[in-house]
């Protein structure tokens, strides 16, 4: 079976082995909550972008660095373009805008530029960031049947563990699917070079051919899965060790001293250390 | 002698750096052949089939249709000549009736009106399925969209008809229906080139069969030496038809007996069988 | 112990949104027994497997009349899952079964057994035991998605075989393969059936089935209309195609030849049969 949905599965579930592959998901996810959490609590877009940062530099670490650059490519940067636009300029009103750093001539307008709403332009989709690259690292770095077993260690019903499952199988059986049926509509005359309307068309010839033989392979898995024994009311066997180990605890110990030096840098700077960004609601 | 219709020429085709599907593939196929496409999955059938209508280009070498080069001529050019329908219906199907089902083919290549109606009616006649015109495609039977699969092909009209593994998951009346499908398109002019693993059915349809194997041609000839070709099949790992089979043994006791279908043979042991009495 | 594994009494049963698919279909399966199942499309056999794993009814409703007993159980008195231990289910497609959460052969095997919560060493046991038997041994940490047909449907075998049920139940498990495919599952079905495992399998190619089932089951449009031993079945040509079934060519052969020519051949059922009964007529042996 050679096809690029089949290679992206192999691939996703890592057949690399970093440390960061080694941890326990628990401690991914704590991380996650962790390090989202501290960036909501910094108003400071050079604290988030060093945060950020982190991230990227684990991401890096464990050599998923690309798909989890290029969601935040495409994800936040455009939506910090929008935000500084909207907000940092005059004409938009944002409320805290005070002080002004640029000056733009505009066909004989002048339209001032604010230091605040340029600030939080950047600092709210710096945040989304932070959230989204530290959770794509613990799924892309967590394989599958971990996963599953920490979502058993929680105790979740088995149906949305099946739900779970499903999704994570569906995507590159989807890909793969969706490769075939392209080339049998190309086979039937699917042109790319028509108008816009036709290509409308021909996009319900690929989604409905798509979505039918999905939901059908989701439900003969399911059948499968039920013959074997899948909704048992038992407790279930863990085959994976889901104890903490020795990397484990040097990595709470290595977010520990970090909280130290994040809570020092708070309370004694208070929460917009370097950027001097304020957040009106709490005053007057 | 005619122009051959399609001519594959020295082609190689990857996948990937690991995966070299087709390894100098050489083949010509005149107007009004039935060919049947054997081998083991992954072997290359596919991976060839897919050349012969343009979706795939070779890497190396050239795929001639009419004339035409796959690799330079659009391939919505080339679908309008080959004409190839995919094994699983479920992938193709997607229309809310029957009717626009079959006319989405002829319909992308520009046919309208009467002139389409023309074509949706006698693509339906051609498999059975006329008065379903108002059906859903999701709501017929396995074998009945099979052979709507087919109908939305016949209606583009093509001179060439490649079928993906037809009789894979069917039933026998199934196949019978679809090996006579194919007989009356291959009367009617047409040239059809089934990929198929139905030892059976190759014996009693096809005129010609071609084995590939790793990404090579082994056999390519009339059916009869194909299917006998025992030490070549053995090493692909296929089983002759069973009165194929048969007949081999027999004759190696030197009984003069060359039948690979049920007719054939009923036809050759009827005068063995009468001339032993006498 | 009773004497029969499987006891399907006039069992009736209608989809939902689909009435009629079996009815009132009786047959009994005996210990070490091979039960094979031919029919047209659309007949009712997947249904009918899918009634002995409890399926049928509680996956999918519908109005069920009549009894299935497994093992001792009443499927209706009984959940999928404690069926599962009793009757393992394999189905067409070998790609579909796969769970698809499982990195490696071994997990896959093991998986139903961790569902149902055995004990760790119990699993690495029976999965060895599983994966020896259908002939992957070798292939153990391999990714279950990079493998071959065949080799995908005896993995589905093996996983259904570490829960050591009674009765292995195929529905068509070589469909969708290509000869070696088919080859290697049926060489796997006919090694449990010498080694004494109930088998139920139900299965287009008739030829290969001949060589090994004791028993034949026929359905159309959900009744029985033949049932008993392999060969007085598979010699009733004109039954089988009225139903457009195809018996062994062979079979077909030898019978229309008796038939146009007044010979009295006996008819075979397997080539090896042919070869002999030919072999002696002719006077080639």
């Amino acid at each position: 079976m050679s096809s690029l949905g089949m290679g992206l599965l192999r691939r996703t579930i890592a057949e690399v082995e970093t440390f960061i592959h080694r941890l326990d998901p628990r401690t991914k996810f704590i991380f996650f909550l962790w390090i989202s959490a501290f960036a909501y609590v910094f108003c400071d877009y050079a604290i988030t972008a060093i945060l950020l940062a982190a991230c990227l530099a684990l991401a890096a670490y464990a050599r998923v660095l690309k798909p989890i650059g290029l969601t935040i490519l495409i994800i936040v940067v455009p939506w910090m373009a929008v935000d500084v636009f909207v907000l940092g300029l005059g004409p938009f009103q944002f409320p805290w805008n005070e002080t002004e750093i640029f000056r733009f001539n505009i066909f004989g307008y002048e339209v001032p530029l604010y230091y605040e709403g340029t600030a939080w332009g950047v600092t709210w989709p710096l945040r989304i960031g932070v959230c989204i690259s530290s959770a794509m690292l613990f799924f892309l770095t967590t394989n599958q049947a971990r996963l599953v077993s920490l979502l058993v260690r929680l105790k979740l019903p088995y149906r949305y563990i099946y739900m779970v499952m499903a999704t994570l199988q569906m995507i590159p059986m989807l890909m793969d699917e969706a490769n075939t049926i392209y080339q049998a509509q190309v086979s039937r005359g699917l042109r790319t070079d028509v108008s816009l309307l036709k290509r409308a068309l021909h996009y319900i010839a690929l989604m409905v051919p798509l979505t039918l033989s999905t939901i059908y392979k989701v439900q003969v898995r399911a059948i499968a899965l039920e013959s074997r024994g899948f909704s048992a009311p038992v407790r279930k066997t863990i085959l994976y060790r889901t104890t903490f180990g020795k990397e484990d605890y040097m990595f709470f110990a290595a977010m520990t001293a970090a909280t130290a030096v994040l809570l020092y840098v708070y309370f004694t700077y208070g929460f917009s250390p370097i950027a001097g960004m304020r957040f009106y609601l709490f005053e007057s | 002698m005619p122009e051959p219709i399609i001519k594959v020429e020295n082609v190689w085709f990857a996948y990937n750096e690991k995966v070299v599907a087709l390894k100098g593939i050489n083949m010509t196929v005149y107007p009004g052949e039935l060919i049947a496409l054997i081998g083991q999955n992954g072997g290359g059938k596919t991976t060839l089939a897919k050349h012969l209508n343009g979706l795939l280009k070779p890497q190396k070498g050239r795929v001639l249709i009419k004339g035409m080069d796959t690799r330079t001529t659009p391939t919505h050019e080339i679908v309008k000549i080959v004409g190839y329908v995919f094994q699983n219906p479920s992938h193709q199907l997607f229309a809310s009736t029957v009717y626009e089902e079959v006319a989405y083919g002829p319909r992308n290549l520009g046919y309208e009106g009467e002139e389409l109606e023309k074509r949706v009616k006698w693509a339906l006649s051609m498999v059975g399925l006329e008065g379903l015109e108002d059906e859903n495609p999701y709501d017929l039977d396995y074998g009945k969209m099979k052979l709507l699969t087919v109908a939305s092909v016949i209606s583009m009209d093509p001179e060439v008809f490649v079928l993906d593994e037809p009789t894979t998951g069917q039933d026998h009346k199934g196949r019978r229906i679809l090996a006579d499908l194919c007989l009356k398109l291959n009367e009617e002019g047409k040239t059809v080139i089934v990929i198929t693993h139905d030892m059976r059915f190759v014996a009693e349809v096809a005129k010609r069969t071609i084995l590939i194997a790793n990404g090579r041609i082994l056999l390519d000839g009339p059916t009869r030496e194909v299917l006998t070709a025992i030490d070549v099949l053995r090493r692909a790992a296929i089983k002759p038809p069973q009165i194929a089979s048969l007949s081999m043994v027999l004759k190696e006791r030197g009984v003069d007996v060359n039948a690979i279908t049920i007719n054939e043979a009923l036809e050759e042991f009827r005068k063995l069988f009468s001339a032993a009495r006498r | 112990m009773p004497e029969y594994i499987i006891d399907v009494e006039r069992l009736s049963y209608s989809y939902p949104r689909k009435s009629n698919v079996l009815i009132d279909v009786s047959f009994k399966v005996k210990k070490g027994e091979v039960l094979g199942i031919i029919g047209p499309n659309g007949a009712g056999k997947s249904t009918l497997c899918k009634a002995l794993n409890g399926l049928v009814p509680h996956f999918y409703g519908g109005k069920f009349a009549g009894k299935v007993i497994v093992a001792g159980m009443n499927t209706l008195e009984h959940s999928v899952a404690e069926l599962a231990t009793k009757v393992g289910l394999v189905f067409q497609d070998p790609e579909e079964q796969l769970s698809g959460v499982t990195l490696t052969v071994y997990e896959e095997v093991a998986f139903g057994l961790s569902m149902l919560g055995f004990p760790k060493e119990e699993i690495d046991h029976r999965v060895r035991e599983a994966i020896k038997k259908v002939g992957l041994e070798g292939l153990e940490w391999r990714s279950p998605f990079e493998l071959s047909g065949g080799q995908t449907q005896r993995l589905a075998i093996a996983t259904a075989l570490a829960l050591e049920p009674e009765v292995l139940v195929l529905d068509e498990p070589t469909a969708q393969l290509d000869p070696i495919g088919k080859f290697e599952v049926f060489s796997v079905i006919k090694k449990l059936a010498d080694e004494g495992s109930t088998i139920v399998v139900v299965e287009h190619e008739i030829e290969e089935l001949a060589t090994f089932a004791d028993n034949i089951l026929m359905l159309n449009e959900g009744r029985v209309v033949a049932y008993g031993p392999a060969r007085r079945v598979l010699t009733m040509v004109e039954e089988l195609k009225k139903y457009e079934v195809n018996p062994p060519s062979v079979t077909e052969l030898t019978y229309l030849l008796n038939k146009t020519l007044g010979t009295k051949l006996e008819v075979p059922i397997t080539l090896e049969e042919a070869i002999k009964i030919y072999g002696e007529a002719l006077g080639v042996m």
